[in-house]
């Protein structure tokens, strides 16, 4: 061989070329990593991805679902412009539903007061933590009046509702009031993963894990039969990205929870092939953009192959990964808000192009407080412009085909089933975050994140680069509800307390217990009847807290 | 002794005797320092005669230790009796701190007044056990706490100490933990006088308490075995049974903690006197360190040199009252 | 040899978040400090009753959901039970406008978002250096 012809043989293997010529510009690249601890290339290309998957990533609408789980995705049918919303009294709900309604958003998600989650009714909480972070709803009248002016069988509306499901409950009592059918409601169960409350994000815990499992069936039981219009169950990875889980280990997790409701509702005697396609999921979007992508991708292959093969669900719609996701709150800063706009917006982005069904977008004052009406509307607005002005979602899964999106799936659908089968050798989700398994995975994972931004590894503009001097910026005003108006709703909720019918709450209180103590009786139907009767949240919680136990948190130090 | 100080821990320990839960707590806060205050707490408290009773619950991490102290918090409570916890948790190793979570398991007892619970880094002490633990034990008892319940982590056959000032202790395993039981040293498992299979409902735990009623026989002398017992702590199934078992033991006939803990306190005191003197007697001795080195003396004449200053240092110290240094063979 | 400071960190309020409480923590921990750790959902009493029993020299106040609200309710309880030597530090959101209240109440420090580490764990140890050396000046007499 000439000296010639050898050189020839280098030139025209260009990948070689660039090889050579990246190391010699680049010779000491820093190892970049995503959050879930890949390590991250320079260049993908045919070597990292044969492009030969249309078998495995399948067509739109068609097994494993790679590429999304129906046929014409946006074109059909724009995904649910979710916009969660909570705070103050029921009327200062519905003014700001209202207004959200105006401005698009065509699907409401109610978020109740903290005091709400922690199973106590207005008059037993402290009045200056009333209606901070979401609204006071403790009986079917609450729910009336803020959900007043919305058509309950044409808005899809969900309820952050954790076991025993009372808010549900007290928005049928508001449907049968107004004489709309059960079957005509449309909407979400979307606290109903009492696991998660028991992983992270401990605000919901109020019955044992034991009775929340039991409560769990019940509702999907009683939705079934009463509700076909209705998800009961929502599978909320969000809790535990937002506790410090990385984008694997969130996805790993979520789906370990559904196999185990999934044998829980087997066990209770329901056809999978009934509930499943009811199922639903709920994610955060974190700022991590390529990651996530990849991290939903793979997520509904996963679910579609555990599903059909695993569990053996034999309808379609049984294998869909239907998800709701939610801008993560974590990226945001409260240095600099405004820039939280741009943050939101790249999350808004992964979301479309990970093909989800359902999204909310925060506010970029979320970091900081409560939603102000101005706030609520820009973050709806970047859904709009995102559709209508950029055109995301003209195409179906716009990046199949990037040799980087698609290694990257492949990479993590491999990392997902690797902690999938921890949890699997721990005996499942239930008894893995018994153990405290998972808790702690997520608290060692939250500690390496923040490590990163200490040392400045990992950067978070206006926090530990291009900072400013904001002492003389206007901090945002935070949502405090008016504390009169909140005082008169309290004293109404007393004097409703007062006023009502005795007997009839002692019967459904009665009825209720009986069914605690039953092993068979469906707790939840009690719980619909005893909503009605005029029993408050903080009634029904207690009474079933006194039958089926506390819900001790599960937390590891 | 600086009159100060021992004033100072007089006066404290006069004060316990009223039953003020922040007292106390402070109290057994100087306990904790394992300095000169502590030293002088620890005497007046030695003086006093104050036979606390103490149930101690050993076991592996994971065991559900501090869930199974809830329950019998719960039971105990029952039978009226007020009783505090001293919550043991390790310290870590590279830098003394600690979270200690004890807490967690036993919320349900925070507003109730018949219960003091203390949670303690077990510091830098190696066999688990919190430094002057008896001196704080017989703190609680002059405070009203008569009944203690000491909850340490248990990983083998270091943790024996604890057993030794107790008067009666539990010892706690648990299904699924690999073959702890097994391998368990001997020693161990005689020491303890009940033996608690906890997390009952887990599969496994009829098996784990047959193989430790089989391996006491084995190793157990003539008499009666300690009784195995199961509980399931989170539900309280078996807890009365186990305080039944407790009190079948009883506190009337044993010494054996009271006056272990007597000893072990004085154990500790010693040791910490004579290390302080250690470091001057090394320092004073540096010259014929140095001979050693040369070659020119050898080490067991640098050794007797160094014994010689500590003990005339401690008989100067602030100790000398404190320890009987003249019968000691080597002032000789 | 100084020894560990005693810190209680801990929710108080109805929000359950803790991220962050458990990263603080792992930071005292690390720095040698024992921290006494609780569920969040903490009643104010159950706080003082806990600083009683334990006998920490610091609370620190976790706070996402605006439950630093009832924070001046929990330093007005603390001096009552005669703990006012135990100094409160509050980490997590607080509205700039809502500092001043806390601030006032007797608050020592607020931590936001994006205090450092050696942020945190430096002005807890002054803090607690402040309340160690106030303490060892408390001579107990023969009242």
């Amino acid at each position: 061989m000439s000296l010639d012809e050898r050189e020839q043989r280098v030139d025209v293997d260009p990948r070689r070329v660039w090889e050579s010529e990246y190391a010699r510009d680049l010779p000491e690249g820093d190892v970049i990593r995503n959050r879930s601890g890949f390590e991250i290339k320079p260049l993908y290309s045919e070597q990292d991805w044969t492009g030969s998957r249309d078998a495995a990533d399948g067509y739109p609408g068609q097994y494993p679902f790679t590429r999304g789980i129906y046929p014409t995705m946006y074109r059909g049918k724009r995904w649910s412009q979710r916009q969660l919303v909570g705070l103050g009294t029921p009327a200062d709900y519905n003014g700001r539903v209202l207004q959200m309604i105006d401005s698009g958003a065509n699907a409401i998600s109610l978020l109740p007061c903290n005091s709400v989650f922690r199973g106590l009714d207005c008059d037993q909480a402290p009045l200056p933590l009333l209606g901070t972070c979401g609204t006071v709803i403790n009986t079917v009248d609450h729910m009336d009046r803020a959900l007043d002016g919305v058509s309950l069988d044409r808005i899809s509306t969900a309820m952050n509702d954790p076991t025993p499901f009372t808010l549900l409950a007290f928005l049928l009592g508001t449907a049968k009031r107004r004489g709309i059918p059960a079957s005509a409601i449309t909407g979400t169960s979307n606290q109903s993963d009492y696991i998660s409350h028991y992983v992270a994000n401990h605000m919901f815990y109020r019955l044992s894990q034991t009775g929340a499992r039991r409560i769990f069936t019940d509702h999907v039981a009683y939705c079934r039969e009463i509700l076909p219009k209705w998800n009961p169950v929502s599978i909320v990875g969000q809790h535990m990205q937002q506790a410090g889980a990385t984008p694997a280990e969130t996805m790993a997790f979520t789906l370990s929870s559904a196999i185990q409701y999934a044998r829980d509702c087997e066990a209770a005697g329901l056809d999978l092939d009934d509930v499943l396609p009811r199922f639903t999921f709920f994610f955060d979007i974190s700022i991590s953009f390529f990651e996530e992508i990849a991290k939903f991708r793979a997520g509904r292959r996963i679910w579609a192959r555990i599903a059909r093969d695993q569990l053996g669900a034999k309808d379609p719609r049984s294998w869909r990964f239907k998800f709701h996701g939610q801008t993560s709150g974590v990226d945001l800063t409260v240095q600099q808000p405004l820039n939280n706009i741009a943050r939101v917006t790249t999350q808004a982005v992964a979301g479309i192009f990970s093909g989800l069904q359902s999204m909310h977008t925060d506010a970029y004052d979320e970091a900081i407080t409560c939603p102000t009406e101005e706030t609520a509307r820009i973050a709806v607005a970047t859904q709009n412009i995102l559709r209508e002005e950029a055109h995301l979602t003209d195409v179906i899964d716009p990046l199949a085909g990037s040799y980087y999106v698609e290694s990257l799936t492949d990479e993590m659908e491999a990392e997902i089933l690797r902690i999938m089968a921890l949890i699997e050798d721990a005996g499942g989700m239930y008894e893995a975050v018994g153990a405290g398994l998972v808790q702690h995975m997520i608290g060692k994972s939250a500690l390496a994140a923040q490590d990163l931004i200490e040392s400045g590894a990992e950067k978070i503009v206006g926090v530990n680069c291009y900072e400013t001097d904001e002492s003389e910026a206007a901090a945002p005003e935070p949502y405090r509800a008016d504390p009169e108006a909140m005082q008169q709703h309290v004293d109404s909720f007393r004097k409703f307390k007062a006023e009502r019918s005795s007997d009839a709450v002692r019967r459904a209180l009665d009825a209720l217990n009986r069914a605690a103590d039953s092993t068979s009786d469906n707790i939840f139907v009690e719980v619909v009847n005893s909503a009605e009767q005029g029993v408050t949240h903080g009634e029904i919680v207690e009474a079933l807290r006194d039958r089926l136990g506390f819900g001790h948190p599960l937390i590891v130090a | 002794m600086e009159p100060n100080l021992a004033a100072q821990a007089a006066s404290r320990v006069k004060l316990l005797a009223k039953g003020n839960r922040a007292d106390l707590a402070r109290v057994l806060t100087i306990l904790s320092y394992g300095d000169d205050r502590t030293d002088a707490l620890a005497g007046q408290l030695a003086l006093s005669a104050a036979p606390g009773r103490v149930i101690s619950i050993t076991g592996p991490p994971g065991a559900g230790k501090s869930t199974l102290v809830s329950a019998m918090l719960t039971a105990l409570r029952k039978r009226g009796l007020p009783v505090a916890v001293l919550a043991i948790d390790p310290s870590s190793p590279l830098t003394g701190g600690g979270i200690l979570g004890d807490r967690i398991r036993m919320e349900r007892h925070t507003d109730d007044l018949g219960v003091f619970v203390r949670s303690l880094g077990a510091r830098n002490h190696g066999d688990g056990i919190a430094d002057n633990l008896p001196a704080m034990i017989d703190a609680m008892a002059i405070a009203g706490w008569p009944l203690v319940l000491v909850e340490t982590v248990g990983v083998g056959q270091s943790e024996t100490g604890v057993f030794k000032l107790a008067d009666i202790s539990i010892l706690v395993s648990v299904p699924g933990l690999g073959d702890d039981v097994q391998t368990m040293k001997a020693g161990v498992l005689e020491l303890a006088d009940i033996h608690v299979v906890n997390k009952s409902d887990l599969p496994g735990a009829d098996i784990v308490a047959r193989q430790l009623k089989g391996m006491l026989r084995l190793r157990g002398a003539s008499g009666a075995q300690p009784p195995v017992l199961t509980t399931d702590a989170t539900t309280g199934q078996g807890v009365d049974e186990l305080l039944d078992a407790i009190e079948g033991i009883g506190f009337g006939e044993r010494t054996g903690g009271r006056r272990a803990r007597i000893e072990a306190q004085i154990e500790s005191r010693v040791h910490r006197a004579v290390k302080n003197e250690l470091a001057d007697a090394l320092r004073q001795c540096s010259k014929s360190i140095s001979q050693a080195a040369d070659g020119a003396i050898h080490i067991q004449t640098v050794a007797q040199a160094v014994t010689i200053r500590i003990a005339e240092g401690l008989k100067s110290s602030k100790y000398a009252g404190d320890l009987d240094v003249e019968s000691n063979p080597l002032d000789t | 040899m100084s020894m560990p400071l005693r810190v209680l960190v801990t929710k108080v309020g109805f929000d359950g978040h803790d991220r962050g409480s458990r990263l603080v923590s792992a930071y005292l921990r690390d720095a040698g400090h024992e921290v006494i750790y609780t569920a969040p959902w903490q009643e104010i009493e159950a706080v003082v009753r806990l600083a009683v029993d334990e006998d920490v020299d610091i609370i620190g106040i976790s706070t996402l959901a605006t439950d630093h609200l009832i924070v001046p309710d929990l330093m007005e309880a603390l001096a009552a039970a005669g703990k006012g030597d135990v100094a409160v530090v509050v980490g997590g959101i607080v509205p700039e406008q809502e500092r001043p209240a806390l601030i006032t109440a007797g608050v020592r420090a607020i931590f936001g978002p994006g205090s450092s580490r050696d942020e945190i764990i430096h002005t807890i140890e002054r803090i607690g250096d402040d309340v160690r050396d106030a303490r060892d000046r408390v001579l107990v007499g023969e009242a």
